[in-house]
C-alpha cells in the first residue's frame, strides 16, 4: 500500500512530464509541427512519378518536413528535428490544443485560426518574414497575388490575418457529380441536395459547418441569385453577411432543410464519398475542391465513371488551411521561432509546393516568383492542351497567377476541363467573386448550431413508432413476469 | 519473506494501469458531467439529456438496435454452441475456428467487404439504414457470443444430463430444466459482451452508410462541439446502464450456480 501511495504522489510529475517542452541535450532544436493527415509529400515516389517541367524534374524522394531538415542545416548550419504529427479536425486540434498538447506550428484552416487568434495563441512572424529581398524567405516572394490580398484585407481584433498566417492550401466547395447522370445545371445549386430527382444517390459531408453553409446557400437561394443582390455594390460584403447568419429564425430554417436533405440523400459520409463516387454508387457528392481533384483523377483511371465539378451558383464557401506559429509551442525561443519561419519558407519554394500539390491533390497558396516558374508549369503540363488536340479553351487563371509576359496569365486546356479537375484546382475569377468565408460561431450560436444539428442527426423519440413502444412494454413484461416466477419457484 | 514481497509487487503494475486508465480518467469524466462551462456543480446536464426528444430519441434507439442485434446473435450463437460442444462432429476444431477466424481479419476491412456484399444484395444501401446496421453489428459481435456460450457448454458435466434422463426426462425436458439453465452464465457474459457495444459502436453505422446518431456518434459530437460536460455527461449515462446490466447478471448468476450446486 505505502508503494501505491509514493506511486500516486509521483503521479503528476508523471503526467506532466508529458507536457513540458522537451529540450534536446545537444543543439539541436525541435520543431513539433502538427499538420492535416495526408497534408504533405511523403516522399517515396516510383520513378516515373517524376514530373518533367521545362525548368527541371521534380521528384519526392523523402518526406518533405525531413528534406527540410538536411536543408535547414546546411543553409543555417543549426541541426533541427521535426517531430510531425497529425490532425483529423480543426475542433480535434482545438481539443488537443486546449488540453495540453504542445505544438510550435499548426496548419488549421482560417475559422480555426482566427479563433485561436482571438484567444490569443498565435504568435506574430517576425518582420524578418516579409524582407523580399532575403533571398530565403520564399513565402513572401512567390505567394499568389490572390492569397497576399486576402490575408492583407481580412482581419481580426485589428490584427491582420498576414502578421500572424501563411497560406498552405486553399479551395472551395462544391458538387461533385457523375456528368452522364447529373446536368450541370441542377449541380450548379445547393437545392440539389434536397431534389427528389436524386433521391438516395447524393451523399453529403458529415460536418456541421460544411452542412450549416450548404443549407444557407440552399434557404438563401432566391435572395442570393436576385438581380438586385448581385448587383449591390457592397455584394461581397452582403454576401459575407448572408453567409454567416447565425440568427435563430436562419438555424430554425436551416434545421427544417437540413432534415428534408437528411431524408432525401443517400448518407452524410465522413470519408467514403469520393471512392462512392469512383464507383458509381452516388450519383454527386457535397465536396472540398481539393478532394475533388483526387476523385476526378481516380474516375479517370477507372475509365468508366465520368465525373465534373460544379460550383453553385449561390455562393460558394472559401477556404485557406495556414500555417501558424502557436506561443506555447515558440515560447519566445528564438531559434524556434527562426526554425518555424524556415520550415514555411522550405514549404513554399516552387518545387516544393508542386510536390505537396501533386501528392495530395490540393491547391497550394503559391504561385511562384523569382524562386521558380514550376507551380505555373506544373498546371500547364496536367492540365495544357496537347497541340494537336481541337476542342480547346483560353482559361484565365490572372486572379491567381496575374501577370506573365506583360499579358494576364491563362492557358490553353482542352475545353472539357472548365468542368473538371483544372476549374476544381483553380476556379475561374467568376466564381471567386460569388465566393464567402465562413467566420467561425461564437459560443452561443456553435451551441445553437450544434443543437441544430444533433436534431438534423438524432432519431427523435417523438417519432419512435407506437408498435415499437409496444414492443418494448412486452419485453419490460415479459423481463419482470420471469423474474417473478423465478422468485416464486425459489421458495 | 522473499516471496511476499515479489508476490504483492507483482500487483503493482496492474495497480498503476488501473489508476491511470481507469480510475483517473473516470474522476475526470465525473468532474466534467457535473460541472458546466464555467466550473459550477450542476445537475443540468443530467435533466438536459432526458428532456431533450433527440438525445432520449437517441438512447431509444440505440437500445432497440443493440437489443434487435443481441437477440440475432444470441438466436445464432446458441444452436451453433450447442452442436459445436455437444455434437459428436469429426472437424468440430475446424468449425470452431471459421467461427473465430473472423476476429483475427481487421475490423474495417470485413465491414468494408460487407458493404459490398450487401450493395451487391440490396443495390442501395440508403434504403435500409437499421436492417444494414443490425447486419453488420450482428457479423462483427458473433463470435463474442458465441465463444462464452460453447465454454460454458463443453464444461458442462455430462454425468447430469445423463441423471436426467435416468429419472425419465426427455430430451426436451432436459434441455429446457438442464441444460439451457446451466449455460446461462455463458449467455448472459455473451450478451453483455454484445449488447453494450452494439449501442455505442457507431463506426458500424458509418461505414454501413446509417447517418441516425447512436450513443458513441452523439458523444463525438458532443466534443467536437467543445461540449465536454454534456458528452461526459453521457458517458455516464451509459456506464450507470452497464453498472444496472451487471447487477442483474451477477444475481443471476449466482442463482444459477446455486442451481448447479443442488
Amino acid at each position: 500500500m505505502k508503494k501505491f501511495k509514493i506511486l500516486s504522489a509521483l503521479l503528476p510529475f508523471i503526467l506532466l512530464s508529458g507536457t513540458v517542452p522537451v529540450r534536446a541535450e545537444d543543439d539541436t532544436v525541435i520543431l513539433r509541427v502538427c499538420n492535416w493527415e495526408e497534408y504533405v509529400d511523403e516522399g517515396g515516389w516510383d520513378e516515373e512519378e517524376t514530373i518533367e517541367l521545362e525548368s527541371g524534374d521534380i521528384y519526392g524522394a523523402d518526406p518533405l518536413y525531413e528534406e527540410f531538415e538536411a536543408w535547414y542545416y546546411e543553409n543555417y548550419g543549426q541541426k533541427v528535428k521535426v517531430e510531425y504529427s497529425c490532425f483529423g479536425t480543426n475542433e480535434e486540434l482545438y481539443n488537443m490544443l486546449t488540453l495540453g498538447d504542445v505544438y510550435d506550428l499548426v496548419v488549421p484552416s482560417e475559422y480555426m485560426f482566427m479563433k485561436l487568434l482571438e484567444e490569443d495563441m498565435l504568435v506574430p512572424y517576425s518582420a524578418d518574414f516579409f524582407d523580399e529581398e532575403k533571398k530565403d524567405n520564399y513565402y513572401i516572394r512567390n505567394v499568389s497575388p490572390f492569397i497576399r490580398d486576402t490575408f492583407e484585407n481580412n482581419e481580426i481584433d485589428g490584427h491582420h490575418w498576414n502578421e500572424y498566417a501563411a497560406g498552405y492550401m486553399w479551395g472551395v466547395t462544391g458538387i461533385l457529380y457523375n456528368s452522364d447522370s447529373v446536368s450541370k445545371e441542377d449541380a450548379s445549386t445547393w437545392k440539389i441536395l434536397d431534389n427528389p430527382d436524386y433521391f438516395r444517390q447524393i451523399t453529403v459531408k458529415d460536418n456541421v459547418r460544411d452542412t450549416y453553409f450548404a443549407a444557407l446557400g440552399a434557404i438563401k437561394s432566391d435572395k442570393l441569385l436576385s438581380e438586385g443582390f448581385r448587383n449591390d455594390p457592397a455584394y461581397r460584403d452582403k454576401l459575407a453577411e448572408e453567409m454567416n447568419d447565425v440568427s435563430p429564425e436562419t438555424i430554425e430554417k436551416s434545421l427544417d432543410y437540413l432534415q428534408r436533405v437528411r431524408d432525401n440523400v443517400y448518407s452524410f459520409e465522413t470519408d467514403s464519398g469520393k471512392a462512392d463516387m469512383v464507383t458509381g454508387k452516388v450519383l454527386a457528392n457535397y465536396q472540398w475542391s481539393g478532394d475533388a481533384v483526387y476523385a476526378m483523377d481516380q474516375a479517370e483511371e477507372e475509365d468508366d465513371v465520368c465525373l465534373s465539378f460544379a460550383v453553385p451558383d449561390e455562393c460558394t464557401n472559401l477556404w485557406f488551411d495556414a500555417m501558424v506559429m502557436l506561443k506555447k509551442g515558440i515560447s519566445e525561443d528564438p531559434r524556434k521561432q527562426a526554425a518555424a519561419e524556415a520550415y514555411v519558407n522550405f514549404m513554399s519554394r516552387p518545387d516544393n509546393a508542386v510536390r505537396n500539390m501533386y501528392y495530395i491533390g490540393y491547391t497550394s497558396s503559391i504561385s511562384g516568383g523569382p524562386d521558380g516558374d514550376q507551380v505555373f508549369e506544373y498546371m500547364d503540363y496536367v492540365y495544357g492542351a496537347e497541340e494537336d488536340e481541337e476542342d480547346v479553351v483560353d482559361y484565365d487563371v490572372s486572379y491567381f497567377f496575374g501577370e506573365r509576359d506583360g499579358e494576364p496569365a491563362s492557358i490553353t486546356a482542352p475545353a472539357e476541363q472548365v468542368d473538371r479537375q483544372l476549374f476544381a484546382q483553380y476556379p475561374t475569377e467568376e466564381v471567386m467573386n460569388r465566393s464567402s468565408l465562413m467566420f467561425y460561431f461564437d459560443a452561443k450560436a456553435n451551441a445553437d448550431i450544434n443543437r441544430m444539428w444533433v436534431g438534423v442527426r438524432c432519431y427523435n423519440i417523438k417519432n419512435v413508432p407506437v408498435l415499437c413502444w409496444v414492443i418494448i412494454a412486452l419485453v419490460i413484461i415479459a423481463g419482470v413476469f420471469l423474474a417473478i416466477r423465478k422468485k416464486k419457484n425459489e421458495r | 519473506m522473499k516471496m511476499t514481497i515479489s508476490r504483492k509487487s507483482l500487483g503493482i503494475p496492474y495497480g498503476i494501469f488501473l489508476f491511470l486508465f481507469v480510475v483517473a480518467p473516470l474522476i475526470v469524466i465525473v468532474y466534467y458531467a457535473f460541472t458546466n462551462g464555467s466550473g459550477h456543480f450542476t445537475f443540468e446536464n443530467l435533466t438536459g439529456f432526458f428532456r431533450d426528444p433527440n438525445t432520449t430519441g437517441t438512447l431509444v434507439y440505440s437500445l432497440v438496435l443493440a437489443f434487435v442485434t443481441t437477440c440475432i446473435c444470441l438466436g445464432i450463437a446458441y444452436p451453433v454452441a450447442y452442436v459445436l460442444a455437444m455434437g459428436k462432429l469429426k472437424f468440430k476444431s475446424v468449425l470452431m475456428m471459421l467461427f473465430i477466424m473472423p476476429m483475427w481479419i481487421n475490423f474495417t476491412l470485413r465491414i468494408t467487404a460487407l458493404k459490398e456484399i450487401l450493395t451487391l444484395i440490396e443495390g442501395n444501401l440508403a434504403f435500409y439504414p437499421f436492417l444494414n446496421s443490425v447486419v453488420g453489428m450482428t457479423y462483427d459481435f458473433l463470435p463474442f457470443m458465441i465463444l462464452p456460450i460453447y465454454t460454458t457448454l463443453s464444461k458442462l458435466d455430462l454425468s447430469l444430463l445423463e441423471a436426467a434422463q435416468d429419472l425419465g426426462a426427455d430430451r426436451k425436458q432436459t434441455f429446457m430444466r438442464v441444460i439451457l439453465p446451466l449455460s446461462m452464465p455463458g449467455v448472459i457474459s455473451g450478451i453483455s459482451m454484445v449488447f453494450l457495444p452494439a449501442m455505442t459502436n457507431y463506426v458500424v453505422l458509418d461505414m454501413l452508410y446509417n447517418s441516425t446518431y447512436i450513443m458513441g456518434s452523439l458523444i463525438g459530437s458532443y466534443f467536437s462541439a467543445y461540449n465536454w460536460h454534456g458528452g461526459s455527461m453521457i458517458s455516464l449515462i451509459l456506464l450507470a446502464l452497464i453498472c444496472i446490466f451487471t447487477l442483474l447478471s451477477s444475481g443471476k448468476e449466482e442463482e444459477t450456480r446455486g442451481g448447479s450446486i443442488l
